[in-house]
């Protein structure tokens, strides 16, 4: 089933007929959308729904075992013609990712600062004394205290760490954010300052965020939506339309559940 | 915080030692055969009855195990070790002589061992299924299957005997003759029957500790995020040394076993050696003052790394263990 989302509009990624198998199974299937440049799209399902594998496979990183058919253009570039190497500079240069799992997403012994450092500045080829300035700065955007620089991973709160990453999206300006889930592992009032938050980074960056979530309410913030189940797509377009009126059966169920 | 934890750490080190000189103490009167008649070595056989029993009060004997060790534990808690009637010398002047040469193969051989293995553990851990990876997995049981009594042997076969390249034994005194070079090119051969024998063993344990974290979620995040491959493994290796350190601290001991069989091979004059031939000729306030010896230095090892730990480890440092 192919279901194209914002069709000749202005896309930064446009995937078609992308299936992933591993050891003979296959984990996403018959996958085709476009990414709209400058926009939030969102890709709902439950888990095991293949969502996670379609943003390893945008971001090239699959398991080294998978296997990947179809074609993946970034800025037209196909991504399954280019080397590892290539493919982490682009990892580098214009995309950050946020993960489900801040509290494990910073290594346990080195402190906060160094890890900013290296997630921004260090991969930007910036110096520390300039890092210091404007990371201290977003911290504060963010509602940070300013010593979380000085503080391990293991001090400091789920919210706060995932505050960190976020620091580091505003940090790199990327042109594309993807979040993996990254509100399930925080609490009700910790998620919808982080959706808040997610927002203002959207209208002052203009960045393309692909946003996984298996939470309509987190989705409700996208202008675009893909609605997928057991690897396939089973629905896509306008998060309005599909709000009010959805197609799919699944689809149905969740917004039924959602309102 | 920090005196009370080193006072902590005093007390412990002390209650060990007593414990291992009281287990060593009464195995060794446990064991058959008498240090009085092992003094005579073969003329024992011709002592009178009455003359043993004046030899064994001589040497206080004749009083309650129990009773002896609470003399020797007195004593050596005032670092008086005894006398050695065998070598009529007094103890702690016979450790001392061999103590400094016990250390500095151990010491070289952790040396050694530790940035081989490190550096070994961390190529084939980030390379995972590599010739490396698999090869260090096989080297790593060989070495350690290999009984270093057996690899010692064999290398002053080839390397003293058929090729007489290196010696097998007639170690100096740095401080004699031969000096500081005559004495490395007298410590290749048991130094490499150490090294061998321990550094596949904990080229492994890194390995695998590399392994686990280069799957971890931190070092996926940081690689989706572009951080270089450079700083990706300083992370890694900064994580798996904490595991891997400790393991090094609970081997230390094992350092010293593999001594005794190293030194006794090689004629090295060092404590290990010292133990051996004290046992054989039952002479136990030096056995009692090695013993203990080692178990001081082990202490201090240990506590070396419990402070390293904390070094390495911040969960430890700002998490109130300490």
């Amino acid at each position: 089933m192919e279901v194209l989302s914002n069709k000749g509009g202005d896309h930064i990624f446009k995937i078609e007929n992308v299936a992933v198998h591993l050891n003979g199974k296959y984990l996403i299937h018959d996958v085709s959308f476009t990414v709209p440049k400058g926009q939030i799209t969102a890709v709902i399902g439950e888990s095991g729904s293949g969502k996670s594998t379609t943003l390893s496979a945008l971001l090239g990183m699959l398991p080294a075992q998978a296997v990947m058919e179809g074609s993946i253009l970034f800025n037209e570039r196909n991504l399954m013609e280019l080397s590892e190497q290539e493919r982490a500079g682009l990892r580098k240069k214009h995309f950050f990712t946020i993960f489900q799992d801040a509290t494990n997403s910073f290594s346990p012994t080195l402190k906060i600062k160094q890890q900013l450092y290296r997630l921004t500045a260090s991969r930007l080829g910036q110096k520390e004394e300039a890092f210091l300035g404007k990371i201290t700065a977003i911290l504060k955007d963010l509602n940070l205290p300013e010593d979380v620089l000085n503080r391990y991973p293991f001090e400091l709160s789920g919210g706060m760490l995932q505050r960190c990453m976020l620091a580091c999206a505003f940090y790199n300006e990327p042109d594309v954010l993807m979040a993996d889930e990254p509100t399930s592992a925080l609490d009700m009032l910790h998620q919808q300052e982080f959706i808040k938050l997610l927002k203002n980074l959207h209208a002052r960056l203009g960045a393309t965020i692909i946003l996984i979530t298996h939470d309509l309410g987190v989705a409700a913030i996208a202008d675009s939506m893909i609605v997928m189940k057991n690897g396939e797509i089973v629905e896509a377009g306008q998060v309005a339309e599909i709000f009010k009126e959805p197609k799919h059966p699944y689809t149905k169920r969740l917004v039924a559940n959602h309102f | 915080m920090i005196a009370k934890w080193l006072g902590k750490r005093v007390i412990m080190g002390t209650i060990v030692l007593i414990i291992v000189s009281f287990l060593s103490f009464f195995m060794m009167h446990a064991a058959p055969g008498n240090p009085a008649t092992a003094y005579y070595g073969g003329n024992a056989q011709t002592l009178t009855t009455g003359e043993k029993e004046r030899i064994e009060q001589a040497f206080g004997l004749d009083k309650p195990v129990l009773f002896q060790y609470g003399t020797w534990l007195g004593e050596a808690l005032q670092g008086n070790l005894g006398y050695s009637a065998k070598e009529g010398r007094p103890v702690s002047t016979i450790l001392l002589e061999r103590l400094p040469n016990t250390l500095q193969l151990i010491v070289l051989t952790l040396f050694l061992v530790t940035i081989t293995s490190i550096w070994l553990g961390l190529q084939a851990g980030m390379k995972e299924g590599s010739l490396l990876d698999r090869g260090l997995s096989i080297f790593s049981i060989a070495s350690s299957a290999i009984p270093p009594f057996w690899l010692g042997i064999l290398f002053i076969m080839v390397f003293s005997i058929t090729l007489g390249w290196l010696p097998s034994s007639g170690m100096n005194d740095v401080r004699g003759d031969g000096g500081l070079v005559d004495r490395l090119y007298h410590m290749v051969l048991p130094l490499t029957v150490l090294v061998i024998s321990h550094v596949g063993i904990f080229a492994r344990f890194l390995q695998d500790s590399v392994k686990v974290e280069n799957h971890s979620y931190y070092v996926q995040v940081a690689r989706a995020n572009g951080v270089s491959e450079r700083e990706i493994r300083s992370m890694i290796l900064r994580n798996a040394v904490i595991p891997y350190i400790n393991y090094v601290g609970v081997t230390i001991p094992s350092f010293f076993g593999g001594s005794i069989v190293v030194e006794t091979l090689f004629s090295w004059s060092g404590l290990g050696q010292l133990l051996v031939k004290s046992v054989m000729v039952k002479d136990f306030p030096v056995l009692m003052g090695a013993i203990l010896i080692i178990g001081v230095v082990v202490v201090i090892c240990l506590f070396i790394i419990d402070v390293l730990m904390i070094c390495l480890n911040p969960r430890l440092r700002r998490g109130g263990f300490v």
